[in-house]
């Protein structure tokens, strides 16, 4: 018996553009003219690549690497143009959760209907129904119709559904995405014993998190391509260097102030709390400040937070603190480490780098400050209605901004 | 342990082993349409009833009444339902299994498994419509009192054929329906006009002797002489029926090929 799990020799796909999808008859029967090779592109190019039993192995590229091409030949929903892959082992691939999950049916049956499509025979599914209804924590629910769920139950149930998979290789597409982070933890937990358990796992994701967490080795991909193999560490700093954030998070080093409360990092989110790295003009955006309080030598209440913004050649743009609009802290809080979030609507920046700073004072006296704790790159896109950008040197902000005759 | 080889080159050969490993898929696809087709109905299963029901009522006072359709000694709502219980069986498979790969594209992109299960679990949510329509003429049989003959013993020949046109009239159509979207539209004209082109609501008889040859060149022709003969002992189908029934295996296999053929890039062009 061959040692290895899958090994892929020379696969390559080309797609064709533009008429990938269907054609109509008339333009069938009617078309006669060759499509010209231009009108290709590979979606992936000579991947060789062997994957030993029991191995995980984190994906990792960017948009339209070839990511999902990959995943999707592995799952045989596509077929490669040429080049050969063969497998040792069931397969169950999950690039979806939740497949074929109908709103009119009940969690029950959508829990048979999907594991069946997922490969599970009948009885496995059975004997596995009370525990996949535990793992969801649907509970009553499971005899309601889904279209009654709350998107978060649907995407429990269905990955309750497969989670409890038992193939030997399991395929998985960046289906974490989904969920509130509760949930993910708990599929995380969930897919760590299954890797735990000496399975080969192929994953994909864009939570760097997540694959560090679960994988042994991994694959850059780029344009189709293999760009590197090897230890998932190695290659997770790799592919951070090779797309480079336009926000760049600097550790504080000099501060000033009687260091009572410490500001430990600053970070740029968007509505959701989810960090953004890609800053644009119409944006609205969250700073978040994770402090810890070191001793109470302050009242909370008289506390001033700042948040300012200058431009790069360190003009003042923006300050704003929590006295302007009068939210003032209120004094429960104890030692220990939390967050004080600055919400700023609509940007509005021109293009260009800026730097953020902050300070902690109380009256007059400084607690914590720091300069460009954090530098960002707005990128050039046209915010608002602007069709076109003015240059910097005369407008430093975009609005939203409109001309009219009367 | 399993081994995959996946390669370039497509394989045409039907895996009979793999289709009756997803046989569970069959079950819980067409569960699924049974319980998705009625639900939030005020009436539901009842439609399955009402829909034959007022067909059957048309034509019973248009040719049986108005035009007098000569149907020998057979009561005439009775021909006419044994021809519609072999006709709406076919209608269903091939307007349901013709969009069937296209209905189910968000799975195709996302899951392996055989095709071929999409369209195949379709002829088995038409047992229902078909179970009823047989039912009713069971009930019409008992009403005007006529005997059921050895004949009958015929009838799951006839069902075959039935099934198998079906489907492959279906089987067809969802994968011509991925390349040409045309086919869509092609559906309910067929199904409109195969009702008039098969001998449902007026026997096989009246048709003009040269154009018998034509005239069988549609395989519900054979099919429902088939029916009538085995569930009413009407004389068997003629000579000219061996071409319907012919047909119905070219069209059958002809279908699998083509199918075949177009799996391997269904999830590249729907």
């Amino acid at each position: 018996m061959e040692d290895y799990a899958i090994k892929i020799s020379d696969l390559s796909k080309k797609y064709q553009i533009g008429q990938l999808k269907s054609t109509s008859l008339r333009e069938s029967l009617f078309n006669f003219s060759k499509t010209k090779e231009e009108n290709y592109f590979w979606a992936l190019k000579d991947i060789n690549l062997t994957i030993q039993p029991g191995e995980a192995v984190g994906i990792i590229g960017k948009n339209g690497a070839g990511k999902s091409t990959l995943l999707k030949i592995l799952s045989k929903i596509t077929y490669p143009t040429s080049g050969k892959v063969e497998i040792n082992g069931r397969v169950s691939s999950l690039l979806e959760v939740g497949t074929g999950f109908h709103p009119e049916l009940s969690g029950r049956e959508n829990v048979f209907l999907n594991g069946t499509i997922l490969g599970m025979r009948r009885n496995e599914i059975k004997s596995k129904f009370d525990e996949i209804v535990d793992f969801s924590g649907v509970g009553n629910f499971i005899d309601t119709p889904i279209k009654h769920y709350s998107s978060g139950m649907k995407v429990r149930l269905a990955f309750a559904v497969a989670a409890f998979l038992e193939p030997e290789i399991l395929i998985i597409d960046e289906v974490l995405a989904v969920g509130d982070a509760d949930f993910q933890k708990k599929c995380l937990g969930k897919m760590e014993e299954v890797t735990g358990e000496g399975r080969t796992v192929l994953f994909v994701s864009h939570n760097m998190g997540a694959i560090e967490k679960l994988c042994t080795s991994g694959i850059q991909l780029n344009n189709g391509m293999i760009q590197t193999i090897g230890n998932i560490q190695e290659i997770i700093t790799s592919y951070m260097q090779f797309n480079t954030s336009s926000v760049q998070r600097h550790s504080i080093k000099e501060r000033r102030g009687n260091g009572a409360l410490i500001v430990e990092s600053l970070r740029i989110t968007n509505e959701f709390g989810i960090e953004i790295h890609q800053i644009k003009s119409d944006m609205n955006i969250r700073i978040e400040m994770d402090y810890s309080i070191q001793n109470h030598a302050f009242d909370f209440s008289r506390l001033i937070v700042g948040i300012g913004i200058k431009d790069f050649n360190g003009d003042n743009l923006l300050l704003h603190h929590n006295r302007l609009t009068g939210q003032l802290f209120n004094n429960s809080q104890v030692l220990g480490s939390h967050k004080i979030i600055f919400t700023l609507d609509n940007l509005g920046l021109n293009v260009g780098d800026y730097s953020i700073h902050y300070s902690v004072m109380q009256d007059t006296e400084y607690i914590d400050h720091s300069d460009q704790v954090l530098t960002f790159e707005v990128t050039s896109q046209f915010p608002f209605n602007y069709q076109e950008l003015p240059p910097k040197s005369s407008s430093k902000f975009l609005r939203r901004a409109e001309w009219s005759i009367e | 342990m399993s081994k995959t080889t996946i390669t370039s080159a497509s394989s045409r050969k039907l895996n009979l082993k793999e289709l009756f490993d997803y046989r569970d898929l069959f079950w819980v696809l067409a569960y699924r349409d049974l319980r998705v087709r009625y639900a939030q109905t005020f009436l539901g299963l009842l439609w399955a009833i009402l829909q034959p029901l007022s067909t059957l009522l048309i034509f019973t006072l248009i040719f049986g009444r108005a035009i007098k359709v000569d149907t020998g000694n057979i009561p005439y709502p009775l021909f006419a339902l044994c021809g519609m219980s072999a006709w709406s069986y076919f209608a269903f498979v091939m307007n349901q299994s013709g969009t069937s790969i296209i209905g189910a594209q968000e799975m195709i992109k996302k899951i392996y498994f055989p095709r071929l299960v999409i369209p195949l679990s379709k002829s088995l949510v038409a047992f229902v419509d078909f179970g009823i329509a047989l039912a009713m003429t069971i009930v019409l049989l008992f009403y005007y009192n006529i005997p059921i003959t050895p004949s009958i013993f015929i009838f799951p020949v006839f069902v075959l054929l039935n099934i198998l046109f079906a489907l492959g009239v279906g089987i067809w159509l969802s994968s011509l329906t991925i390349r040409y979207r045309d086919f869509q539209h092609i559906v309910p004209f067929l199904v409109q006009l195969g009702l008039y082109a098969s001998p449902i609501a007026y026997p096989a008889a009246l048709i003009p002797e040269k154009y018998k040859v034509l005239y069988y060149l549609n395989p519900m022709s054979g099919i429902v002489e088939g029916f009538r003969w085995a569930i009413l002992n009407t004389p068997p189908p003629g000579v000219y029926s061996l071409i319907s029934f012919g047909l119905v295996f070219i069209i059958f296999f002809s279908g699998l090929w083509y199918f075949k053929k177009m799996e391997r890039t269904m999830a590249d062009l729907i």
